[in-house]
């Protein structure tokens, strides 16, 4: 490499200002395992005392365990309508011709790129007009739906990109349009798929407000409502270290779907998400 | 190609059904919602006609005729024949008789009195509290605190009461408690000085989030694109982090680093700094706080789109100017830079709109603290319409905080339709792949 | 006298309708208690003693009555609490017992969430007829009665001792106090000068002289009510901003941090430091709840209360105002169901969670105040020397805050300006100015200005 390329001085800059976050997840993750004496940082102890949660319900919030299937649910079954109803309206738009196609594409960008958040109120209405108030179904309907229109438009990116001659070689031989998108064109975007479907696993996993409005119940209660008590709670006696080891197992997941799927990630991320 | 294909709408349809329902549906009833003046207490599914104590004094001022006036106000409990008719009708002759021999013609103002007074009959006791309540209600005269479901019902209890057709329409407006049309949310939305904080807070936290992502997402993208594969990959994952994070947890980590209890606290107090919250010590702190809990979310959207960026300069093109003699600076003003105009135009304008709508992570770090310092325009919105300390959650006011920020959406994202050709941003920019 | 025949058919129609309950009756009743932590643990418990009661009742009577109690009281803050309620009963799957401020009686009585507790409950029968009639009164609204008090408490002004004594006062002069207070001698304007002499003394840090609640609740009122403030025109009904009380009340917070002896960045103290802070002499004077007893004892480890901190009324501001407090007692309201026998069953539960004995477990165990006369015969409330103590100092001169839909916004909007005033980002002039506008604009009619 050139001078220009020296490194080390770029990595020190760097290091220091990274420093804060690097603190803050080592000390996520030592201080979940050890005890210290007050007002020190230096741990003294080894304990899985912070991790009782998991097998007692010490933190008052119900067990953990349920919140977590919930989670698994809520994220999983966003993921999958995200994915297949995108699939197909993604090729829609990207390879039929239909009329007011330029209007659902127009759409699709506004609503890509609109205020979600500010709908909330309205969107209670509709729940409870559907008595899906409260239930799991309705966040996750709720959240597909605000998720869709990124979905499409990621998916309709990875259509375009398919060469046209593979889904004429297919037409040529007989082959219904629907034919050639099953047989031929999926495979060919099956990698954005997959992509996608991290994707909106992972906000699924993630997502708070909605749950928090639209599902207050404890039968619906998801990870981020239960970690999120602990922030919004005035009156609760502080056991920062119990708290920290509930948030490491909250985002055990989504550290493993990143260390396996790192590419991936990047790649759809890359294509704008929610900033 | 086929002119015409129905698989299309086929294909469509899912998407269509879900997004209709949950999505635009929401945002056309925002804009009913915000000329209502939908709260608590007028419910939302609906209202039904109830005249109370409070109500009196506003039908006073309403002008409706002294009469009426007097009627709805001393109406009580009468112990009348017709009353005494249906007593007789509903437990017995014997009953109706005693209470006769009592209290014939009695008035008493209010239902606990009539339930006393049917407390003391003797002979034909009426044991259950509930059936005694009930019985009371048989010798009301009022319309007042009994609920209406219908504006016909009420209607027809007030004629009972012989209230003339004039004032009778003074009170069904009155006595209604559902929510009705009005255009004061929007005035009062710009006659209050609180909103123009809220929208001066809103840009201030706009345009400093936005530097700050802009910025450092290009020193990230352009200092790691000068390391080595390995180290820059490291720096990209530490960076990357903030992003997949559930946020509940990004701004836990927050407070441990900012809390009185915190690193920082522990830290400072070895140099004899007094342990102190440092995210909502003053304002200028809970700013800092907000703009880099965003911001080192932020960053990471510009570090990836900068990166891929970056990395389809030809590298002969900066083997060449190194040539030439052109020093790191000159290489990055004037290769790297202008290769990097559309992605941080197209960052700038995707994360202005979003970071207009996010309420999220200021909700969860500061709330709006301290004292209302890092209220912005969406937090406004959610703590008016579902989270306030008073109870009584305005959703009518809310939606009108809301709809602003639909306008300012739709409005916006027309224009980058016109303006960008988005296609070309958003389709493509893939990294190592 | 008109009678209506219509109103009148629909009652007669009611009663036919209601019949013995079946013979073996399953029923579930959720309890929602809001702001409730460990310590407050008897919200729910009680009902499901009542439950336990009731159902030995139905059983005499040769009924089998099978009431399941599901309580819920994991609320994030109030805030999440309301809103829950809120949203679940419109959407209709609203718990029979919610335990809520009662200034919530307002809103929800209107948008028809809640029923009248006196629709199913003998308010001349034990043991409702042994309630404080002024606590009653706060769980009325409209002339009706819709709740029941489920606690009552007061927010005193607390003095460290052992500051006091640094600056000059003898025991005796302590122990004098609150009845100087109480008959006006000693003002908020004495606490300036003596906290400002703590700080100067070095006996407390700066900023720690006057050490208020951090964030908004009722106990802000009470400043109004120190300088001659009214809250509501008992005549009208109607709310009042008294212009000069309300600028003289911001003037004293910003007196204050002008003295040294509060925290510019005062507000938003995160509580649990609060705690420890007050409760271990960290500040010469502040105010709080007598609930907080309970913290201070307990989690924050001061052994000897009554040997460290002294309590009374608010002290008067000026000539124009008065000592006092205010009491923000939670209430057991029943809300709306669509089988009418579940919400008799819920009024009944509540009604038996009234009782004197099962209203002390609550109240010594949250350090909360009594809500019946007899409580002072259960051994578990007299013995408990804090309990009998408030009651006596405090309680006698509580008022409430007024139940009246737009109080949130008032006493939100009151708020916000004393947080102004206080940051300094407007004069109090100023500050009472917006306020004034603003409670103008979303008020109405609903204010008197004076």
């Amino acid at each position: 490499m050139t001078s220009n390329f020296r490194s080390l001085p770029v990595i020190a800059l760097l290091t220091i200002l990274s420093l804060p976050l690097v603190i803050m997840y080592a000390f996520t993750l030592v201080d979940s395992i050890t005890d210290a004496e007050p007002g020190s940082l230096i741990p003294s102890e080894f304990t899985f005392h912070h991790w009782r949660f998991l097998w007692d319900d010490t933190t008052g919030r119900g067990s953990v365990w349920i919140a977590t299937i919930n989670t698994f649910i809520f994220a999983g079954s966003t993921a999958a309508i995200v994915c297949v109803t995108s699939l197909t309206s993604a090729y829609a738009l990207s390879r039929l011709n239909f009329p007011a196609r330029r209007f659902f594409l127009a759409g699709v960008i506004i609503l890509h790129a609109f205020p979600t958040i500010t709908l909330i109120i309205a969107i209670f209405l509709i729940l409870q007009f559907l008595g899906l108030f409260d239930t799991l179904i309705g966040v996750i309907m709720v959240k597909a739906a605000l998720e869709l229109p990124f979905g499409i438009w990621v998916m309709k990116g990875f259509y375009d990109t398919v060469p046209w001659e593979i889904e004429m070689a297919g037409v040529q031989d007989g082959a219904s349009r629907f034919m050639v998108w099953r047989k031929l064109v999926l495979p060919q975007v099956q990698p954005g798929l997959s992509a996608l479907l991290i994707f909106s696993f992972l906000s699924g996993w993630s997502e708070f407000i909605l749950p928090l409005v639209l599902a207050p119940g404890s039968d619906a209660q998801v990870l981020s409502t239960y970690l999120a008590y602990f922030l919004l709670d005035d009156s609760l006696e502080v056991d920062f270290n119990l708290f920290k080891s509930v948030g490491l197992f909250y985002a055990l997941p989504v550290i493993l779907i990143y260390l396996v799927f790192q590419k991936k990630l990047m790649n759809i991320y890359g294509g704008g998400s929610k900033g | 190609m086929p002119r015409f294909n129905a698989l299309g709408f086929g294909f469509l349809a899912p998407a269509m059904i879900v997004v209709t329902l949950f999505f635009l549906a929401p945002v056309i009833l925002t804009v009913f919602f915000a000329f209502t003046n939908m709260s608590t207490s007028t419910g939302i599914t609906g209202g039904e006609y109830l005249l109370t104590q409070s109500d009196l004094r506003e039908v006073k001022a309403s002008g409706v005729s002294e009469e009426t006036y007097d009627k709805l106000e001393n109406a009580g409990y009468v112990v009348d024949e017709t009353g005494l008719a249906l007593l007789a009708e509903a437990r017995d002759q014997a009953t109706a008789d005693e209470l006769a021999d009592l209290h014939a013609g009695a008035q008493f103002s209010s239902r606990r009195d009539m339930e006393r007074a049917l407390k003391d009959l003797r002979a034909n006791r009426i044991r259950s509290t509930r059936d005694r309540k009930a019985l009371a209600e048989l010798f009301t005269s009022s319309v007042m605190d009994e609920r209406f479901q219908t504006e016909e019902e009420f209607r027809a209890a007030l004629t009972a009461a012989s209230i003339p057709e004039a004032d009778q329409n003074i009170l069904v407006k009155v006595a209604y408690t559902g929510w009705v049309w009005t255009t004061e949310n929007m005035k009062l939305l710009f006659s209050l000085d609180s909103s123009w904080r809220y929208a001066m807070n809103t840009l201030f936290y706009v345009v400093f989030t936005l530097t700050f992502n802009v910025g450092f997402g290009l020193f990230l993208a352009i200092s790691t694109f000068y390391l080595p594969s390995g180290i820059a990959n490291t720096f990209r994952t530490i960076w990357f982090l903030p992003r997949i994070l559930p946020p509940v947890l990004y701004v836990l980590m927050w407070y441990w680093l900012t809390w009185d209890t915190g690193i920082i606290s522990s830290f400072m107090s070895w140099f004899g700094v007094a342990p102190r919250n440092w995210m909502l010590d003053t304002a200028t702190n809970a700013w800092i706080v907000v703009i880099l809990i965003n911001g080192f979310v932020g960053a990471s959207l510009g570090m990836i789109l900068f990166s891929s960026a970056i990395r389809t300069i030809p590298a002969s093109m900066l083997y060449a100017s190194e040539v030439d003699g052109a020093n790191r600076w000159q290489q990055i003003r004037y290769i790297i830079l202008p290769q990097l105009r559309w992605p941080i135009l197209f960052t700038s304008s995707y994360q202005t709109l979003s970071l207009l709508t996010s309420f999220e992570y200021i909700l969860l770090a500061t709330d709006g603290g301290p004292g209302g310092a890092t209220e912005v325009w969406a937090l406004a919105a959610y703590h008016t319409a579902l989270n306030n300390y008073g109870g009584n959650l305005q959703y009518g006011l809310g939606a009108a905080y809301a709809l602003v920020l639909v306008v300012i959406g739709i409005v916006t994202s027309a224009l980058y339709l016109r303006f960008f050709n988005f296609k070309d941003l958003v389709a493509k920019p893939r990294i190592e792949q | 006298m008109t009678t209506f025949k219509f109103k009148r058919a629909t009652a007669a129609l009611l009663l036919s309708t209601i019949a013995l309950p079946a013979l073996a009756e399953d029923v579930t009743i959720t309890v929602w208690a809001g702001g409730s932590n460990d310590a407050d643990a008897y919200r729910i418990d009680a009902i499901e003693i009542a439950a336990d009661m009731l159902e030995r009742e139905a059983a005499i009577e040769g009924r089998e009555l099978n009431i399941t109690v599901e309580g819920k009281r994991d609320f994030g803050g109030w805030e999440e609490f309301k809103q829950g309620v809120t949203l679940a009963a419109e959407a209709g799957t609203a718990p029979n017992i919610v335990v809520t401020s009662h200034l919530d009686i307002a809103p929800w009585s209107q948008a028809g969430y809640i029923v009248p507790a006196e629709d199913y409950l003998d308010f001349d029968a034990w043991p409702l007829n042994d309630i404080y009639p002024n606590l009653l009164e706060i769980a009325a609204y409209n002339g009706i009665q819709w709740g029941l008090p489920q606690d009552a408490e007061s927010r005193p002004f607390f003095f460290w001792k052992d500051t006091m004594r640094g600056i000059g006062y003898s025991d005796e002069d302590i122990a004098a106090l609150p009845d100087k207070i109480a008959s006006g001698e000693y003002t908020l304007q004495n606490v300036l000068e003596d906290a400002k002499k703590a700080v100067d003394a070095g006996l407390v840090e700066e900023g720690y002289g006057f050490y208020p609640r951090p964030s908004n609740g009722p106990d802000y009122a009470q400043f109004y009510q120190s300088f001659g403030g009214q809250l509501q025109d008992p005549e009208t009904g109607k709310l009042v901003l008294d212009k000069a009380a309300m600028e003289a009340f911001y003037q004293f917070f910003a007196d204050a941090v002008d003295a040294g002896i509060t925290r510019k960045n005062h507000l938003g103290t995160d509580w649990g430091q609060w705690y420890s802070e007050v409760a271990n002499g960290k500040a010469a004077t502040w105010h709080g709840g007598t609930w907080h007893y309970a913290r201070y004892t307990g989690k924050e480890g001061n052994e000897d209360f009554f040997g460290t901190i002294e309590f009374s009324l608010i002290p008067a501001g000026n000539e124009n105002g008065r000592a006092n407090t205010i009491t923000h007692p939670l209430v057991y309201l029943v809300t709306d169901q669509e089988n009418d026998d579940h919400e008799d069953i819920a009024a009944q539960l509540v009604k038996i969670a009234s009782e004197p004995r099962l209203n002390s477990l609550h109240a010594i165990k949250s350090a909360h105040l009594g809500i019946g006369q007899q409580q002072s015969n259960i051994e578990l409330y007299a013995n408990d020397r804090w309990a009998s103590e408030a009651t006596e100092r405090l309680l006698v001169s509580a008022n409430a805050q007024p139940n009246n839909l737009d109080y949130g916004a008032f006493s939100e909007a009151m708020f916000k300006g004393l947080e102004a005033a206080w940051t300094g980002v407007k004069t109090p002039a100023d500050a009472v100015a917006e306020l004034e506008s603003e409670l103008n604009a979303k008020l109405g009619d609903n204010l008197i200005v004076r």
